[in-house]
Parts: structure tokens; sequence; C-alpha cells
């Protein structure tokens, strides 16, 4: 989050919008650090990624996404004490490049997730004192002392956590006598190669792809697709808001297939007063979906290309929903529009929740 | 020995003066003469004992107070003292794993013949049992605390007192655990598992028995149990008439 002082007491989930200009794209230097790009890779764990089109535009984004394969990622039932045995640490946590997420709400259950070489746990009091591994009290602060929660993090890329060092038998303590019930895992490799005596399968895993699932033709009312002109300036503000706010809501319609946007919506305005802003056009749009375990990498990726590769008269709108989080099951997401037009805008929406 | 005090001006002692308000002239001059002029004065006044009730009280309490004193002397250590004396401490040469070993032994034997057949049971006639018990010479390993880094402190007992644990760890280092916020964990394995050799045998024979008899100790029923330290602050002599009530227990 930005500089606010963490809420004591539930509070709603934020969007932020961005209206900005994306830069050229050099197709030998993929862009990191600027704006959309590193929201898109900055985010953890991604459940679900949503890309809506224009229909005629469709057949180029088949082109485009059979380019590459569909992302794989495994599941698999494995203890935390197997993640720190033998040929799995060696290869994948300490050459590789993976990411892992355990089953668990974070609030509630005791949730591990390794990332970026970084093991995170999400203990309960009672599984924390008998870890004895030092972390941070987490969530709520205050509340007289009780810290009924605690996040340990450990660096698993570094040096000393080899198996004969201090440190790393502390974890294989914890993990043999506090953590050592065996919970279901998803896991993704994101490096390219995957090592030759596969260490997986004593673990049995089953292997899952995210397979892109494509609506076609669906009949739709589009709103006003072109931000407003003056958008940009201290003066446009509330019509930056007013727009943004608009088509935020149908693209999230488009994306729950309400039938709201379909052509010849006839609904009683006393169920529902929605309607769709704008002037009316009608055209077909499609929409594609991947759901799954994906890397934030390889949305990024994909986002890259999709603008390099569509024209620039189409408008795309592409989106990334991360698992939920929390007791309140809240997730956080970015989507982004380009409008139609040679200029290279985009419109970014990041919700994020409070935890 | 008369003692008299005269006044110079009056004829009379001022005492007659005095007892004459009070009494009768007859009964004023017999009190001055028996009580006042020719009051003895004792040169031994507590040979013969008195008979009065009121005194031999007194001289009992006396009595008492100077042989408590008595007792008192040498008075008892302040703790600072006690740490400069360096009573306590066991000495380099004394902190090794090795040393303890037969007084764990010990222990263990000590413990399962408390318990008889309570081992097998366990359950609240167990934990009635060993909450009377003596820990010296017990092994424990902190298995939950409220400070992490005592997570896995495992050794022999060598020093229990009221608020801590002193236990000799196997590296030879001697750890001093505090019974606040921590959960013990000691295991009693049930039989002994001292396996008498023949060595008629020979050599060849050696080898293969050891292995049996690490077998024999990783498969052997184990009675385990958790202590709260909490609940436990009281020194091992105090803690054998101590009547344990569940109290509310901030670590769970």
């Amino acid at each position: 989050m930005l500089s606010f002082p963490t809420p004591s007491v539930y509070q709603a989930s934020k969007c932020f919008v961005t209206y900005g200009v994306m830069g050229h794209l050099d197709p030998n230097q993929p862009p990191t650090k600027s704006k959309p790009w590193s929201t898109v890779a900055g985010q953890d764990f991604i459940n679900r990624a949503e890309l809506i089109i224009p229909q005629e535009a469709f057949d180029v984004v088949q082109k485009i996404l059979n380019e590459k394969a569909a992302p794989e990622f495994k599941r698999v039932v494995m203890s935390l004490h197997d993640i720190f045995s033998g040929d799995f640490y060696a290869e994948y946590i300490k050459k590789g490049d993976i990411m892992m997420l355990s089953e668990g709400r974070k609030g509630v259950d005791n949730v591990f997730t390794l990332r970026n070489g970084i093991l995170t746990l999400f203990l309960d009091k009672e599984a924390y004192e008998r870890a004895g591994l030092v972390g941070k009290p987490d969530g709520v602060k205050g509340k007289r002392g009780l810290k009924p929660r605690w996040v340990v993090e450990v660096d698993l890329t570094g040096p000393s956590m080899v198996p004969g060092k201090k440190g790393f038998d502390r974890l294989i303590y914890a993990s043999k006598n506090a953590l050592g019930t065996p919970v279901t895992w998803l896991f993704c490799n994101l490096s390219s190669t995957v090592p030759d005596p596969d260490p997986f399968p004593p673990h049995y895993p089953t292997n899952c792809t995210a397979e892109p699932s494509v609506l076609q033709n669906i009949d739709a009312v589009l709103p006003t697709l072109t931000p407003p002109v003056d958008a940009m300036g201290p003066e446009g503000r509330d019509e930056l808001e007013y727009f943004s706010t608009d088509l935020y809501e149908w693209l999230s319609l488009v994306r729950l297939q309400s039938p709201r946007v379909l052509v010849g919506d006839q609904i009683d305005p006393y169920l529902c007063r929605y309607q769709v802003p704008g002037d009316g056009q009608q055209s077909k749009i499609c929409k594609v979906t991947w759901q799954g375990f994906l890397a934030p990498s390889w949305c990024r990726q994909t986002l890259l290309n999709l603008v390099a590769g569509l024209p620039s008269k189409t408008w795309f709108s592409f989106s990334t929903t991360t698992f939920s989080k929390g007791m309140a099951g809240d997730n956080s997401e970015v989507a982004l529009f380009r409008p139609q037009g040679a200029s290279g805008e985009y419109v970014m929406w990041e919700i994020k929740s409070h935890e | 020995m008369d003692s008299t005090s005269q006044t110079s001006s009056k004829s009379q002692p001022i005492a007659a003066v005095l007892l004459s308000r009070a009494f009768d002239p007859e009964e004023s001059k017999r009190i001055l003469a028996e009580k006042i002029q020719q009051r003895p004065l004792f040169l031994c006044p507590s040979s013969p004992p008195p008979s009065d009730a009121r005194a031999a009280r007194r001289r009992e309490r006396e009595k008492k107070r100077l042989s408590r004193k008595k007792a008192l002397k040498p008075k008892p250590l302040s703790a600072n003292e006690r740490r400069k004396l360096r009573l306590y401490e066991v000495p380099g040469s004394g902190q090794k794993y090795a040393l303890f070993e037969p007084l764990h032994q010990l222990w263990l034997g000590y413990i399962r013949e408390i318990l008889g057949n309570e081992i097998y049971t366990g359950g609240e006639g167990a934990a009635s049992k060993l909450t009377s018990a003596d820990f010296h010479g017990a092994e424990v390993e902190v298995v939950r605390s409220g400070c992490v880094s005592r997570v896995g402190i495992r050794g022999i007992v060598i020093k229990d007192s009221r608020f801590t644990f002193e236990v000799v760890t196997k590296k030879n280092q001697r750890k001093v655990v505090p019974k606040e916020g921590t959960v013990f964990r000691i295991e009693v394995p049930l039989a002994t598992a001292t396996v008498t050799t023949t060595t008629e045998e020979g050599q060849g024979d050696d080898q293969p028995l050891p292995q049996q008899q690490q077998q024999t100790e990783a498969e052997q029923p184990k009675m385990i149990f958790e202590v709260h330290g909490e609940q436990f602050q009281f020194r091992s002599a105090d803690r054998a008439n101590k009547k344990f009530r569940s109290h509310f227990s901030k670590i769970l």
C-alpha cells in the first residue's frame, strides 16, 4: 500500500486508477521497471487472467497466443519437511526459480508461500511457539500485547541455508516437529528448464495446464471507449474519474458474463438500474480466460506480446487477479485497458485489499 | 537497710504523708514500715525462682528469643553473597554430559518406580504422581516457548530452582531455561534397554549386536509427557506437598 497506516479494523479494498502512456517497446529489451509492467509483475500468485478484445482481433490474438505454450503448474501433496530434503531442495530451490503456495487462508490456517527464494510462513500462535523460528507479529498492531498471529520469513537462497548449518537445522527441526503435516501445494516452475533427474515423482504431483478458455461472439453494447480529452490535466480529474469508473464497471460485467451488457437486454428497472453508458454502439467482443496458478512474469510477458502484436486500431483489456488473502477473502487485481489510437495510452486500475 | 527519703521541712517522710491520705493511720504506719522502710533488697533476685506465673512466662519468652537469635547466627546468605561465593555454580570440568548420564538412568528407574502401572495408562493418576516427583536428572526438551530461541534445547536437568531449569546439553553446555511460558517434554522409555550379551562367540558377533540394540531403542514404547513450566514455578522441595489446581494459562 502507499503510506497509509495499517488499519485496525477491516477496511474495504481500494482502487487506484492510472492514466498514462506506455513508452516505446523495444523487443530486445522488454521494459520491466516502468508503470504498467512493474505493477503487473509485482503481484504475487495470480489466479486468473482475462483478456477482452473485439471479435475482429481474435485471429491475431490466437496467433500471438499460439506462439507460446499455455502456462503449466502442478498440484502436489507434500509436507514442509519434504521441501527441505535432498534433491527437491538442491535442484528446485537452490538452483532453479520456482513459486509455491500452500492451501489455506492466511488469517485462519497456517499458510506457507515460496517466492523469489523467500519462504514465508503465516502461523498462528501455537505453531509459531512450537516452531522456534524468529518472526514478526502479523496483522493488527496493538491489542494489548496479545499478538495472536506471526509471520516468519526465511531467505532460502542464502549461502547459510545448507544442511549442516545452524539456521537451516532449526528450520528442519521446526518442519519436523511443529509444521510436519502434509499439505496441498500449488507449484509453478518459472524457469524454462526442468532438472534432469526430476525430484518430483516420489510425491505424485498432478500436472495441470491453464488452457485459455475462449468465449466468442458476445453481442455487446459498448460504452465510450475513448478517454476524455482533457483527462490528463488537473482540471479533468472528475471526468477521468467518471470515465474510469464507468469503463471498469462495464469491463467487470463483461468478465462476469453478465447479461446486462448484451444487446437487447430488457430488464425491469426495478430489478437493475444499470445502463451501459455512452451512445449504445453495438459490436461483437470476445473474452479469453486463463485460470490456474499463473506467474506474474508470464502475465507481463503476455501483456507485452499483446501490446506489440495487436494493431493500434483495436482496443483491448487485460486483467489479472490474485489468490484471495486473509479471512475476508479479498484479492487484489490489476486491470489494464488500451484504447484504440496510436498514442500508446492506457488506463490501469489497481485494486488492493488492505491485507 | 532502710531506704528513706526525707524532706528538709516536714518531720514526716513524704511517703507517710501520701499513705496517710489513702489509708487510716494504723494501716499507713504498717505499710510504711513493712513495705517501704523495711523493704527487702534481694541480692540475688532470681533465686529462689519467682513463683509468679507472669514472671515465669516472661522468662520463657526471653529464653526463646535468645535461642532463636543463636540459630540465625551465622545469618543465611543473601542472594548477592551466594552469587559471589559461587556455591551453585558447576565448574567447567563438571559440565560434561557423560557425567550426568548415570544420574539420568537413576532418574529413569526412580520414575518408573513412582509411576508403577500408571506408566501404561497415563492420565490423571500419572499426572498427580509426576507433579510431586523430583526432576533432577530428567532429560527435558523445550517444545514450546514464548521466547522462540529456547525451542529445541535438550539436556539433563542438573538444578531445578524455583523459576528455572539448569540443563546440561549433549554438547557439554550448561543452559539455564526459565520456566515461564515454556513447555517441556520428557520421555520415559518403558523397559530397560540393556541387552546382556555373552561374549563366548568372540569378536565377530559384537558388530551386529549393537545394531540390534539401536533398533530396539528406536522401537521402544515410551511414555511422553509435557510439563507446563508456568504452573511448575516452585522449588522441587516445595512441590512435593503442593496440591496443584489448574490455573488460567496465558499461553494456551
